[in-house]
This record gives C-alpha cells, structure tokens and sequence, in this order.
C-alpha cells in the first residue's frame, strides 16, 4: 500500500475539484487530487480515456484546466475509487496498481452528482438508460445508445446530450421534457443575460430533432427483448399526468430518460458533514458555507455538485473559493486575496440564482412517483417492487431506513444509489411524510464494493 | 391523524425492537389491547443489526433451560408464522490451539448434562459439515440445534402476529416520559401528545435506562459498541454459524462470528480483547474501527482463506445495551404497571421470546416455565444491600 501525506486531498477531479486544486495548489499547498475516472475532467469535462485530444469545445476547456493543474504541481491519482475515511480525515482509495493511504491535514469533496431515475413501467428493459450514461457513452465510445434514441426527462442537461447526439450525427427522433414551456423560463431566461448564448446554442442544435415536446412525459417504456416504444401521456404545470390522452411513439431503440441530478454525498455523509434536502438542488446536499466551502466538519470542504445541483459555473467558482480558502486555512500565504474571494463569491451567488431557478422550474412533476406500478421494480440489486415497499408501509414501518430493512430495497450491491430518492418519494406518496423526512440511506464503509484482500491491506498495520 | 395519537390502551410497550415486538405478540395474543411506539423505524436499532443466531452454545449455564425453551418458541413461531428464514443451520466454534480444549470440553459438558447434544470434531469432521473452512484450526465443537433467522422479517414477522392480536404499531415518534398517577404508571408521553396505559413495558435497549430515570427508576443498563461487515453476494459457500470457542473472560475477551445470510452475503464480525474504540454513543454512532476491520476480515481469511477476492460490502455499527452479569433486566421494576425488558448482553434476539413469556406471566399473574429471578430488575441492589 502506497502512503500519502499531504496538505490536502481533494476528492473529485471535475471542474470544482481541479480548480480547488490548482487554487490551493498555487497558494504553495501539497496538493493530491484523486479521481475514480481513466482521467481527470468529470462528467463536464470528460477527457477520452485513451488520451486522445478533444472532440468538444467544452472537452478542450477541461483538457486546459488539468494541464494547469498540473503545471501549479497537484499530484493527479486517476482509477482510483475513494472506499473509506475515518474519522482522523484518513482516506483510503483502491487504484488498479493497489491501494493508497491519504493523510491529509484537510479534505475538499467535490464528488459531482449521479443521474436522478425514477423508476416507472419498462425501465429495466435494455436499451433503457439515463441520460447521463448516454452522454458518457457518446463522449468516452463516440457512440449513440441507439440508432433510433427517445430522449426524456427534465432538465437543460437534456439540451446538452440532446447536442451531442445531434453533433454525432445521430440526433434523436424525439425529445419529451416533462415541463410545459412558459413565460416563466423566459423570465428566468431574460434576468441572466450572460446565459443566452447557451441558451441559443442549446436551441439551435435541438432543432434537429424532428419530434419535439414539452409538458409530456414518458409514462412506459415497452419491448422484450429491447425498448421499442414508449408511452407518452401530457403532464400539466402542477405536475398531474393526463393519461387518457397517451400516445405512443414505436420504432425505437433506446430511451434515455432522467430528472436531473443528485448530489453523490457518500463522502460528505461518512466524514458526517452536515446535509440538507432541497428539491431545486436535487434533494439531499451537503450545507457548506458558500463563501468558503467549509462544511460543518472541521477541516472538511465542499465544492461544486454536492453541495447543491448547479451545473458547472457554479461548481468552477465555487472549487476555487474552497481551493483558496483550505490553504488560507493551512496556513498558506493569502494576503491579497481577499479581493479575489468576495468577487468569486458574488459570481457564483450570480450564478448560483440562475441554477437555482432552473432547478425549481424543472423540478420533477408531482405525478413522477405515480408511474412505478405494483409489479414495477424499484430496487434493481434486489429485485424489490413497488407493491414489495407498500407492504411494509402498511404493515407500520415507514421512511427509507424502514423500506430498506423490511424490503431489502437498498441492501444490495449498490448500497440504494439508485433506487434511494425513489423509495423516498414512495415512503412520502405512501405514508404522508416529506422526501426529507423519508431520510436516505446512509453511506458507511466501505463506499464501493473493494476485495477483501484490499481491506486486509489497507488496514493491517493501521492504529486504531 | 396518524395512529396513536391520544390513544388509550392497556399496554404500552415502547420500542419495536425484537424484545418489543415479542413482548408486544405476547401481550396482545393474551388479550390485551397493545400500543408499540418506536422512535425509529420497527428493528432499525440493535435488532436490525443482529446477527440473530437462535442457539444455546456457550452461553450461560444458569440460562440454558430459559435458552432451550427458547429456541423451541422460534421453531415453534417459524412453523406457524410467514417466512423469516428459520434455518437450524448449528454451529461450529473452532479452536486454534490445545490450551482451548479445557474450556470446549467443560461447555460441552455442562450442556450435555442439560440434555443437549455438542461434540467436539477434528478439523476432517469440521470440512465435511463446513467444506470451504480449509484455515488450519485446531479442532470445533459441534452444536447442532443452533439456527438463524433474518433479525429484519423475524421483527416484522413478531409485529405482524402482534397486529393480527388487536396491538396497535406506531413509528417513529419518541416516547419522552413515563406518566405516572397516584404513585402509579399512567402511561407514556410522546411529541405528539400522550398514549394512556395501567402498563407501560419499556423495551428500548440501550435507551431503557434514561426513560426509566423519568419515573425515577435507576436501572444498571450501559450502551456497548457492536460492529459487524458484510460481503456482497456470493453462491452458497457457509453452511453454519462459525464462531470462535468461548474462552475466559465471556465477551470481553473477544469473540467471533461468521455466517451467510440467505441473500447470499457474508456476515462477520470478530472482536479481539482490548480493542480501542472510536468514542461514540446510541445517540451518536460512528463508523466501524479500522482495527476491528482488519481483525474480523483477518479471522475470515484465517478460517475461509478462499474468500480474499470477495467484495467487502458494508459495515454497521450499534450499541447494544448491557447489564454487569450481562442478564436482561426484565420483569416489574419502580412504581407499579412498570415493566422492564431490556439489558440484552450481545444475545437477546435468542432470549427476546422467553423476556416477552416472563413480562406476560408478570402481567397475568401467572409462574413461568423457567426461574425468572436471574433477571429481576431490582436483583443488583439486593446484592449491595446483602
Ligand atoms: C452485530 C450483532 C450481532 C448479534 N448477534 C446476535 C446473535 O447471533 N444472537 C442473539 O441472540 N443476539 C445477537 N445480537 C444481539 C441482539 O441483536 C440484541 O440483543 C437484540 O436485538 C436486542 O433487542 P432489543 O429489542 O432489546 O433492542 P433494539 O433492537 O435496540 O430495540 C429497542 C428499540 O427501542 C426503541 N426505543 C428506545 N427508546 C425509545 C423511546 N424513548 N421511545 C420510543 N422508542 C424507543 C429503539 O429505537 C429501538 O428500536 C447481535 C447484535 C449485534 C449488533
């Protein structure tokens, strides 16, 4: 086992973590980054693994901030997946070349999201996919999910594989977003003039796609061996579905279908920083200072995602403001940076309002957790149902923490990454109670899968 | 309104927990009109994290007629109840060395003469009952009436036959006082108002002691870390229940054991003496201790070294609660309509069904099948005053 002491670890190696890191690293702070992608850059900034220069304006970009990175001196640990953190801010990740010990005196998370499914008739079936995945599919194999792709959901990032797919030559056949479109999203629109070349962007590029609407929603995805159609039913600005007005679209191949994006708080959850759950940041967040991304754990910081969906201006300021701050902490030389810390503060409270309102206005529509039916699968690990969840509802137990216990919804190999918000929002439809008070599955050690043979290692001549 | 509010009932029973569940069934089934209230969600507590091996190996000499009924009661619950994977798997203790053989030949003969059936096997015999367990051992004792249950469905199974008898399940909502009238249990306060019982049974585990004190009932009960791991799934590759050979010191001296779970994971723990431990609390409970990581993934490799590409899953961590000769407290206990159930010393899902039969033979006035002195609340301070 490698053993590292640094100044400070940053945990994420997208746009918050690399410019937390190359901040603090500039400051004159050891710097390691450790990343469970090939290479650095994240979900945003996704670099080819091979190496290959990018494709993407947005892939150039990412390629620039790593070079930087590295040129300021952070030491980059790629293939490496953070499995555990005691309580003395040791790290322990496992890498293809064997595992590695970081004692670092502080910790920036900056772990990113996952992809927000909801479970709903038909989702298991293959060729069914988030649309995260099918972004990563396009970006890292420069391939489609499909040839003939349904693309559904909510959310802008929509717009975004929407225009990879287009710039791949694959664009696809229909694009159904839940919310209606409405003067709101232009009002929103309008007050933050510095979005709209995006924005226009965005919409040129959708323009490829022949089949476009919104205020509907995919209500099943039907197939046997594969998707090859889907159901669609109108969905109203208070989030009710229409179903006798369904339609259906046939002759397809895949369906990317999601609702945004979840903070990944397994980190920040086991070094017990403090969380929060707000619909418009995509649910349960870690609470950090915005100033200075400390979190309520001495020592702990967090950027970009995690603490809130926002996107990757947003996460790209708030990065360099815990960058900054950690090695002010550290006791690096930060005179002068005062003015430079409440200027990035202002931007990303900028930034941060418009994302913000994005996130309300796209928030899930209230029927989401109407489409699982009793025989729908929710948890996927463990083959758990819908009717599996109501049951114990109903027999008294209730909240995530009691779904998982007397279901086993949550028990299996992915630990409820996936199924968790969606047993939230059955416990809330079921027993009365909010998505906060469902709670979530609490992420313990080890945060993935790792041999126990890598345990072994990790902690044999560890103190206690 | 969500249930409970207001309520009135002849019993309380607070926390749903296995012993809960169990003295509720009994309570409910002998015609009483039961209220559990659970500040968590049903077995989310120490039951939840249970290993739940239904056994009466190496236990407690003076226990094991109360251990053996006991593990009769869960056959008993498991032919009639749904499916909580009963499984009477029995269970191996192994040895690593000779100077361990006084203490498994004098259990073996303790249990014998209670009319049990352990023995001792050479590590061959050991393979042919447990065939992936290749470590070099010394020798195992053998007890075959041993079972496990799944801790989660048999809290849900006991509550569910709780129901069925007219008692009533409320979760998640704390029990912050004990009521008392004239000297007497008049019920529980709850955040959400008070449920009126003549009964109250506080079967909180480690929480007992502080809502005891708010009727001004001292009980000896102290909160002790239990930690455990989990593999993810594999084929079927553990039979039984392996666990290590009781040596002196009872648990503090350290322990192991080991089994799968139907789901196919691996469960473990081994707790070697004088592990330091993370500072922690029922209220506030930290992850698991690096060196208990490596002694129990070290104990596993020991005995199943076939094991060390697995994927170690999750870990999880508990306080139970504990008495000083590790007994339940359980029976009448302060002012009158007060009952205690809790003090689990590491094993009370095998003893859940005998605290529940003492509480339901207290409370209708009847004897028990077995002496119910070793756990009376009171019996430390007859001790100090003797
Ligand atoms: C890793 C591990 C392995 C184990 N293996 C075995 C084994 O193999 N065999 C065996 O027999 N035992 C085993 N045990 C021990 C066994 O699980 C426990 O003894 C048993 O579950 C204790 O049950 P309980 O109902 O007393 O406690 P709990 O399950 O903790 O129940 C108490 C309940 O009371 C609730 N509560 C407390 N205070 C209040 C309040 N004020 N208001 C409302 N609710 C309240 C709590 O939330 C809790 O749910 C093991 C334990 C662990 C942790």
């Amino acid at each position: 086992m490698r053993r590292i002491d640094t100044d400070l670890l940053v945990v994420g190696g997208g746009p918050a973590g690399l410019e937390a890191a190359r901040a603090a690293a500039e400051a004159g702070i050891a710097v390691d980054l450790v990343d469970a992608g090939f290479r650095p850059g994240g979900q945003y900034w996704m670099q080819d693994p091979t190496g290959a220069p990018p494709l993407s304006a947005q892939g150039s970009k990412g390629a620039a901030a790593i070079a930087k990175a590295q040129a300021t001196g952070v030491a980059f640990h790629s293939g490496a997946e953070v499995f555990a953190a005691f309580p003395d801010r040791r790290v322990l990740a496992n890498a293809a070349d064997g595992p590695i010990e970081f004692t670092p005196r502080a910790i920036i998370v900056a772990t990113g999201a996952h992809d927000r499914a909801m479970p709903f008739p038909g989702w298991t079936l293959p060729g069914v996919m988030t649309p995260g995945a099918g972004q990563r599919l396009a970006k890292l194999g420069g391939t489609s999910a499909g040839e003939r792709v349904v693309l559904a959901g909510s959310g802008p990032f929509l717009m975004a594989v929407a225009e990879t797919l287009v710039k791949l030559g694959k664009p696809p056949v229909a694009l159904i977003e839940a919310r209606p479109t409405d003067s709101a999203i232009i009002a929103h629109l309008a007050r933050h003039p510095g979005r709209w070349r995006e924005a226009a962007r965005l919409l040129a590029g959708a323009r490829a796609i022949p089949e476009r609407r919104s205020g509907w929603i995919v209500t099943e995805a039907i197939g046997s061996e594969r998707v090859t159609a889907v159901r669609i039913a109108p969905v109203d600005r208070s989030g009710r579905i229409d179903r006798a007005r369904s339609e259906t679209i046939g002759g397809i191949d895949a369906l990317l279908v999601g609702w945004g994006f979840r903070p990944m708080i397994e980190l920040t959850a086991l070094l017990r920083c403090r969380h929060e759950h707000d619909p418009a940041l995509g649910g349960w967040h870690c609470v950090t200072d915005r100033a200075s991304g400390r979190t309520s754990v001495e020592g702990v910081y967090a950027a970009g995602e995690v603490t809130g969906i926002a996107g990757a201006v947003p996460a790209r300021l708030s990065g360099r403001l815990a960058g900054l701050s950690a090695a002010a902490d550290l006791g690096a030389d930060t005179a002068g940076d005062e003015g430079e810390r409440a200027s990035l503060a202002e931007q990303l409270a900028r930034a941060r309002a418009f994302s913000d309102g994005l996130g309300r206005l796209y928030a899930p529509p209230a029927d989401l957790v109407t489409l699982a039916r009793d025989d729908t699968v929710v948890c996927r690990c463990e083959e758990i149902t819908r009717a599996d969840i109501a049951a114990a509802f109903a027999d008294g137990t209730d909240a995530v923490a009691g779904a998982k216990i007397w279901t086993r919804a949550g028990m299996g190999r992915c630990q409820g990454r996936i199924c968790g918000a969606a047993v939230a929002a059955i416990a809330a439809a079921e027993t009365g109670i909010t998505p906060r008070e469902a709670g979530f599955n609490p992420p313990r050690i080890p945060l993935r899968p790792v041999p126990l043979s890598v345990v072994l290692e990790t902690t044999r001549d560890g103190q206690e | 309104m969500k249930p409970g509010a207001g309520m009135k009932a002849d019993a309380v029973v607070v926390g749903a927990g296995v012993v809960g569940a169990a003295v509720a069934r009994a309570l409910a089934v002998s015609g009483r009109r039961v209220v559990i209230v659970e500040q968590g969600v049903p077995g989310g507590a120490v039951s939840g994290a249970s290993l739940a091996c239904i056994g009466t190996h190496m236990m407690d000499e003076d226990e094991l007629p109360l251990l053996k009924w006991c593990c009769d009661e869960w056959a008993a619950f498991a032919s009639v109840a749904p499916d909580f994977e009963y499984s009477r798997c029995g269970q191996l203790r192994f040895l690593k060395q000779e100077s361990e053989r006084r203490s498994a030949d004098e259990w073996i003969g303790i249990e014998t003469a209670a009319g049990l059936s352990p023995t001792l096997l050479d590590p061959d015999a050991v393979r042919r009952i447990e065939p992936e367990l290749t470590g070099p051992i010394h020798a195992a004792t053998w007890s075959p009436n041993s079972a496990v249950v799944n801790p989660f469905l048999a809290v849900r199974r006991l509550l569910e036959a709780a129901q069925a008898a007219g008692a009533t399940l409320v979760s998640r909502r704390p029990v912050t006082a004990l009521r008392l009238a004239g000297g007497r249990i008049a019920g529980v306060e709850t955040a959400e108002g008070p449920i009126e019982a003549g009964i109250v049974v506080l079967a909180g585990g480690p929480w007992t002691a502080k809502l005891a004190a708010t009727a001004g009932v001292d009980l000896p009960i102290v909160p002790r870390k239990a930690q455990c791991l989990a593999t993810v799934s594999v084929p079927p590759s553990i039979r039984t229940v392996v666990g290590a050979c009781k040596a002196e010191g009872g648990v503090d001296a350290g322990y192991t054991q080991i089994q799968q779970a139907m789901s196919g994971q691996i469960l473990f723990n081994t707790v070697l003496e004088g592990g330091v431990t993370a500072a922690g609390s029922p209220d506030d409970i930290p992850e698991v201790d690096r060196a208990f990581i490596r002694d129990s993934v070290a104990t596993l490799l020991f005995l199943f070294p076939a094991f060390v590409q697995i994927d170690l899953l999750r870990s999880w961590v508990r306080y139970e609660a504990v008495t000083p000769d590790d007994r339940f407290l359980t029976g009448p206990a302060g002012p009158d309509g007060l009952f205690i159930a809790a003090g689990d010393g590491g094993t009370g899902f095998v003893r859940s069904l005998g605290m529940a039969r003492i509480i339901a033979d207290f409370v209708g006035g009847r004897e028990s099948p077995f002496r119910r002195d070793l756990y009376d609340p009171a019996r430390f301070d007859m001790k100090a005053a003797a």
